[in-house]
């Protein structure tokens, strides 16, 4: 391990949704929005540079994003400069390569993109651009693609558990109704159980509102050294612990009970103990909840209640304002909707602001410890733990 | 109005790499026994002969070992239904909903991930047994589907 610390001095966000936006319309108005957060940083401080974006190659037929979006943000990197890509784990990747470049002394600070486009003009082409990222030889050639794996992983949690339908639902009710508060979400509309219940069957169990959102959208972080953050800002932002684990690929060869995610037990064993801390700490939890079933699991395999009880866990409202934990205060991906390589970073943004005690209506009073967390299959997990100290 | 001077791609019948079906001939794919396999009906994989690991999919390289002395196993004749589920929204263009897919373990300890065809999706349960159905996919190609037995 390195010495010293890293910490988040800056973050921004755009608008979620079916915008009115190239590729890099999106970077510049993230771009914008983070240097805008902190007036003590320009575009020429920067000299390192990373953007996470999963399929520009499919969605705006762009490859080589990282000098292309360091230089829609006016930055000349000359000291790190990357593309970061791990399908919709991106985002939290990316900014553990910006701690790890710090860590490394490779570059003191870092700006963090994340973009993606997704909403090209053919409904249809955004859902084979879903397929880039499967095994295309051996599972994305029959049209897999993320609802019908996360529909049998929910099939496997209810047979094994006795979890219902009702109990996944209300995980978009909490995450839709969070979003109220949110002017940056996909969705601002609030949901009830019974719109939720009644939403048309995408694949069984899983119903359109059980879904995240195809969505367009933004978001940047800058990340520095302890001493760069200290002489930049009076509240940084800490990164008090990090994770990342993938067992198995493709899809078939993780491990059998797909009701169980060990890989995620053991990313948040991992990240806890780095950051010194355990899920009780936890104020505010911003997961990836792709699926209103990966959130239930994320509960059990992040240790907030037992395995097989993440049903009753949401159904008691212990992860909503006034329980033990709050859980997607943002709206998750399920309302902010999923931009692939934008989420992660847009954890770091509801980090950034919601430590610092400026979240406004949202605001999780007293908030000191907040744990991201992205997914990339149900055996691949990449964490980070925010601290206010 | 100018004659258009770019060809829509969509319908370039010379574009193979932006469709999801593997390339299968061996110009393109050491592992193309496996599709040649398939067209006689049989479902295969490699096993390693330095250690005996039995790996999926097949590979030119063992996993375990990191040997490349494998050699071609078949499959048993019938798998179990782990999980499934029917689709019926966000369909990818050239397939049709509804699609039935499933998670099928076999006793060779593999699973795969596979549609099943020629099955009305009311008849599906866990724990039911499917057989192999090898389906034709564009310009020669072939995909292996399952159906129940």
């Amino acid at each position: 391990m390195g010495k010293g610390r890293v910490a988040l001095v800056a973050a921004g966000i755009t608008k979620f949704g079916k915008r009115a936006a190239t590729f890099r319309d999106l970077i510049a108005e993230a771009g914008k929005a983070t240097f805008d957060s902190n007036k003590k940083i320009s575009p020429k401080d920067v000299k390192a540079f990373i953007i996470s974006t999963v399929y520009p190659e499919r969605s705006a037929y762009q490859g080589h994003p990282a000098p292309l979006a360091a230089e829609w943000c006016g930055v000349r990197p000359t000291e790190f400069h990357e593309r970061v890509e791990n399908q919709c784990g991106s985002g939290t990747s990316a900014i553990r390569t910006a701690y790890a470049a710090i860590m490394a002394g490779l570059t003191d600070l870092v700006m963090v993109i994340g973009a993606e486009k997704v909403m090209v003009p053919s409904h249809q082409e955004i859902f084979l651009n879903a397929m880039g990222g499967g095994d295309r030889e051996w599972e994305s050639c029959f049209g897999v693609t993320p609802p019908p794996l996360f529909a049998m992983v929910a099939q496997a949690h209810m047979q094994k558990y006795g979890t219902t339908e009702e109990q996944l639902a209300m995980v978009s009710v909490k995450n839709h109704n969070h979003s109220l508060k949110n002017p940056h979400a996909h969705h601002q509309k609030g949901a009830t159980l019974e719109q939720v219940m009644t939403s048309r069957m995408i694949a069984s169990p899983l119903k359109l509102f059980d879904c995240s959102t195809n969505t367009d959208g933004a978001a940047g972080v800058i990340v520095a050294s302890e001493e760069r953050a200290r002489a930049l800002t009076d509240n940084p932002v800490y990164i008090l612990g990090t994770a990342q684990v993938s067992d198995a690929y493709p899809w078939a060869n993780y491990p059998k009970d797909w009701s169980s995610w060990p890989a995620l037990k053991f990313a948040g064993e991992k990240a806890y103990k780095m950051a010194g801390i355990g899920p009780k700490d936890v104020d505010i939890a911003d997961t990836h909840d792709c699926f209103t079933i990966s959130e239930i699991i994320e509960y059990e395999e992040l240790g907030f209640c037992k395995k097989g009880e993440g049903g009753k866990f949401i159904e008691e409202g212990r992860v909503d304002y006034g329980g033990e934990v709050v859980w997607a205060p943002s709206g998750g991906l399920i309302a902010c909707g999923h931009p692939f390589g934008a989420t992660g970073i847009r954890q770091g943004y509801e980090a950034f602001i919601q430590l610092r005690g400026e979240a406004g209506d949202r605001q999780v009073e007293g908030a000191e410890i907040f744990l991201g967390h992205n997914l990339s299959g149900l055996g691949e997990h990449h964490i980070l733990i925010y601290g206010r100290n | 109005m100018a004659k258009q001077e770019i060809q829509d791609y969509i319908i370039d019948p010379n574009v193979y790499v932006c469709d999801p079906v593997p390339q299968e001939t061996p110009d393109q794919n050491r592992i193309y026994p496996f599709y040649d396999h398939l067209r006689e009906g049989r479902l295969t994989t490699t096993r390693c002969k330095d250690c005996g690991h039995i790996m999926w999919p097949p590979r030119i390289v063992c996993p375990e070992c990191i040997s490349d002395n494998l050699e071609w196993e078949d499959f048993p004749p019938t798998g179990k239904i782990y999980a499934f589920t029917v689709q019926v929204g966000g369909v990818p263009p050239g397939f049709k909903a509804p699609l039935v897919y499933a998670l099928i373990d076999f006793d060779n300890g593999i699973r795969i991930i596979s549609p099943l065809v020629d099955t009305d999706p009311d008849d599906v349960a866990v724990g039911k047994e499917v057989v192999l159905k090898v389906v034709d996919a564009p310009r020669d190609r072939v995909l292996f589907f399952f159906k129940l037995k």
